[in-house]
């Protein structure tokens, strides 16, 4: 099918686009039908790994995270939202919980999905959200269904060994817990095929926000925000390896021809903070009439990674799967501090050529946000670079102004030109 | 100079090392039997009445405890500190050691910092004993590198012993409270000053108190009008007066600052290990306590039954989204068990704004009675 150029600025129509569009619906379809079929089900935290539940013929696993996210990109975040208000759920609360409640309570209405199957079993974890434990707690008391707590200590270092072991140790008794609730046998070998598929998935997935780096950046990183979805929701498929292959070959056959979301890029711009989801192309393309492209951003760069690292270590060949899946339990921004998130932010400044970054203040997510303050700070300080914070709601468009955030985001621009006009002393 | 201030100075003088914890559980009679002062940072609005240095790194969509720590610890009083504990507990406060050693850079001190990681997994799913006592066992050789001192058992079962004794005497006075001897508002006053004070001093003061009160007369209350309090934070002082002047009387609480702190007496040993085990695992439930929060409602409940309440007031803490989450399906249950609640929201600054609360405490009060 022919390429076609979309009305927007910022803003490339893809054959991987509409690829992932059958992906994330197959997905969600699949889900359902097995789940009606009598498989268990399992709902997870995005950082739970997925490729454990390979290990046996008959679980499916569901992200409410991932789930609410797709809500608020669809415009539906705030209806759902205001229906967990209205069961006492505070408006102060995650707007991905309050998505998932809301959904959850009204049995699925309103979903772009028609909501998830209801689960046998919860996951969560308490290092990328401690929250997350109190919101599927939320489901373990109104259905009565048992829920695991996976707890992974956070990470103000690099991994520490005994840390390691503590949660090799948990994901047995997860497997032992799935065995009981099932009555399915666990198969360590499947495991192993999974966490391939999700270490060449994630191996592709980098390959393709490398694009970034080219001048003009061949992506913006509200491309990357959208693709990690089967990252998450796909997570262990074999599919996916091929999508995302296609996808990082696709991505640099534009660059090789020419083909940029922002050829007159002028400023590389890199994100901190959960996507705006109700705000992607809106962002995206009012940013491409100020000739700013997000090219990059510390949620979607951390994927594949460890702690302090946005380079690709999610190599898989052979080995103990369950101390790898260990391993990787901080492959994602929030499990870890402030020293390791500035190590890992300064290599991307320098990797993606940023001008400037943008701080998404988000009074959503807490653990992304509490500490934005100071590390801005250190950016600016120390790596020179200008930077500014703006507020916004990853998924209630309620908490979110347009205006304030590009005034800001204009003064941003201002900031780098003035920069750049500086004479070099 | 807030009394904290005075009291730090005062240990200090005395040739002890003070060390600020958070949040409310820490180890402290491990510190203690140390040589060390332990501090809980904790409900610090007595001592901080500006946001300055707080709003400097962190934004205004936190709760009041971690925008007061970070004051607190930035400010000159703060200073004072030889050093800090936290352990794991929101994710709010798990970013707190990095941004108060920044802040403490940034003024060029320098303190040790120590991070204890209490296991978070339900005991019926993961058996975390064997990592935990690794745990307790880094810790003590942190505690001991950071300020050059040694373990002993004998004194640890001393600090233990002193521990367990205010925490006995704290619940005979909640008792006394229940019987009108005492208004909850002197008790929460004296429990909240208790974290600033030395454990020899602050049992000095409980066990004054507690005599004092025994020589009060028992009050009865017409109508019956009991209630229970329950929240991350006690009621504002002045909330407590509302409440009192109300007709209602706090027969029992679930704040975690008061009962969920002294409720459990842990047995009495001289290994760190046994006794943190016990202390952790069988703790008071709370919501920081992520694997303790299915006991909480049956906990609630019995109390309740217990202490024969007509309702319970919840004093819900801007911005912890643990006790926004975990509140409406408690009040669904209360409401199934026909207990009233009533349940209040307290901003950073709302506690010297608490006269909106009035009329809903009053209405409140005239529901049960």
């Amino acid at each position: 099918m022919a390429e076609e150029k979309d009305k927007t600025k910022g803003f490339m129509k893809s054959e991987s686009g509409r690829r992932l569009t059958q992906i994330l619906t197959k997905d969600y379809l699949d889900l359902h039908q097995r789940a009606g079929e009598g498989a268990f089900v399992v709902w997870v935290a995005i950082i739970v790994p997925a490729e454990l539940f390979y290990g046996f013929d008959n679980v499916v696993f569901a992200v409410p995270e991932s789930h609410a996210a797709l809500s608020a990109a669809k415009g539906v975040g705030m209806l759902q939202c205001e229906k967990a208000e209205h069961n006492g759920y505070s408006m102060d609360i995650c707007s991905y919980a309050r998505i998932d409640i809301g959904t959850a309570m009204s049995g699925g209405q309103d979903s772009p999905t028609f909501g998830l199957p209801r689960p046998h079993l919860l996951v969560s974890n308490n290092n990328n959200c401690s929250l997350l434990v109190k919101w599927f707690d939320v489901y373990h008391r109104e259905w009565n269904v048992p829920h695991f707590i996976l707890d992974i200590p956070f990470c103000y270092e690099m991994q520490k060994e005994t840390d390691l072991k503590y949660i090799v140790t948990q994901f047995h008794d997860l497997i032992r817990t799935i065995e009981t609730l099932s009555g399915q046998k666990f198969n360590i070998d499947k495991v192993q095929e999974a966490l391939r598929n999700s270490s060449g998935a994630a191996k592709q997935y980098k390959r393709f926000i490398d694009c970034a780096v080219h001048r003009p950046s061949g992506i913006t990183a509200f491309d990357s925000f959208v693709q990690m979805a089967p990252l998450l929701t796909s997570r262990g498929r074999p599919e996916i390896v091929d999508h995302f292959r296609k996808l990082a070959e696709e991505t640099e056959e534009k660059i090789r021809s020419g083909e940029f979301p922002l050829p007159e890029e002028r400023y590389r711009l890199f994100w901190d903070s959960i996507a705006p989801w109700h705000q992607l192309r809106k962002m995206s393309s009012r940013l491409a009439d100020l000739h700013a492209n997000i090219i990059a951003a510390s949620y979607t760069s951390c994927l594949g990674s460890i702690e302090g690292s946005y380079e690709f270590i999610q190599e898989y060949e052979n080995g103990n799967p369950l101390e790898s899946l260990a391993r990787m339990q901080n492959f994602s921004v929030c499990p870890y501090g402030m020293e390791l998130r500035f190590k890992a932010m300064s290599w991307a400044a320098r990797h993606y050529g940023i001008d400037g970054f943008v701080f998404a203040s988000n009074r959503s997510c807490k653990v992304y946000s509490v500490m934005q303050m100071d590390l801005q700070k250190r950016i600016s300080e120390e790596l020179k670079i200008p930077s500014v914070m703006i507020d916004v709601d990853h998924a209630d468009v309620r908490k979110y102004s347009e205006e304030n955030a590009f005034l800001r985001m204009e003064a941003l621009l201002e900031n780098i030109d003035a920069g750049r006009a500086r004479p070099i002393i | 100079m807030s009394d904290v201030g005075k009291n730090i100075i005062r240990a200090r003088e005395n040739g002890a090392k003070v060390v600020g914890c958070f949040p409310l559980y820490p180890p402290l009679e491990l510190l203690h039997s140390f040589g060390l002062i332990p501090l809980v940072l904790w409900d610090l609005k007595e001592q901080v009445h500006t946001l300055k240095e707080s709003d400097r790194h962190l934004q205004p969509f936190t709760c009041s405890v971690a925008r007061r720590i970070t004051e607190f610890v930035l400010s000159t009083e703060g200073s004072l500190f030889d050093g800090f504990l936290m352990y794991n507990a929101c994710d709010t406060l798990r970013n707190m050691p990095e941004i108060i050693t920044r802040g403490l850079e940034e003024r060029g001190l320098s303190r040790p910092f120590l991070k204890f990681h209490v296991p978070m997994t339900p005991a019926r799913q993961t058996d975390s004993t064997g990592y935990f006592a690794g745990r307790i066992r880094e810790l003590i050789i942190e505690i001991e590198n950071a300020f050059g001192v040694r373990f002993s058992s004998e004194r640890f079962l001393a600090s233990v012993r002193l521990y367990n004794a205010i925490k006995k005497l704290s619940l005979e006075m909640e008792n006394l409270v229940a019987e009108g001897r005492m208004s909850y508002g002197d008790f929460s006053l004296l429990i909240g000053k208790g974290f600033f004070m030395t454990p020899e001093d602050y049992l000095s003061a409980l066990d004054g108190a507690a005599e004092k009160a025994k020589s009060n007369p028992a009050k009865n209350i017409s109508g019956g009008r009991k209630i229970i309090v329950s929240g991350i934070l006690p009621p504002p002082d002045a909330l407590c007066s509302i409440i009192e002047n109300a007709g209602l009387r706090v027969v029992g609480n679930d704040v975690a600052s008061q009962a969920r702190s002294y409720a459990y007496v842990p047995r009495e040993v001289g290994d760190p290990v046994s006794y943190y085990t016990d202390f952790y695992r069988n703790h008071h439930p709370c919501t920081t306590l992520l694997y303790s929060s299915d006991e909480r409602l049956t906990l609630l409940t019995g109390l309740i039954e217990k202490k024969n309440a007509q309702g319970l007031i919840f004093i819900g803490e801007k911005f912890c989204e643990y006790e926004y989450l975990e509140m409406p399906f408690i009040m669904k249950t209360l409401k199934q068990k026909y207990i009233a609640m009533l349940q209040l929201e307290i901003a950073t600054d709302d506690h010297e704004h608490v006269e909106a609360f009035r009329t809903r405490i009053e209405a409140f009060s005239e529901l049960i009675g």
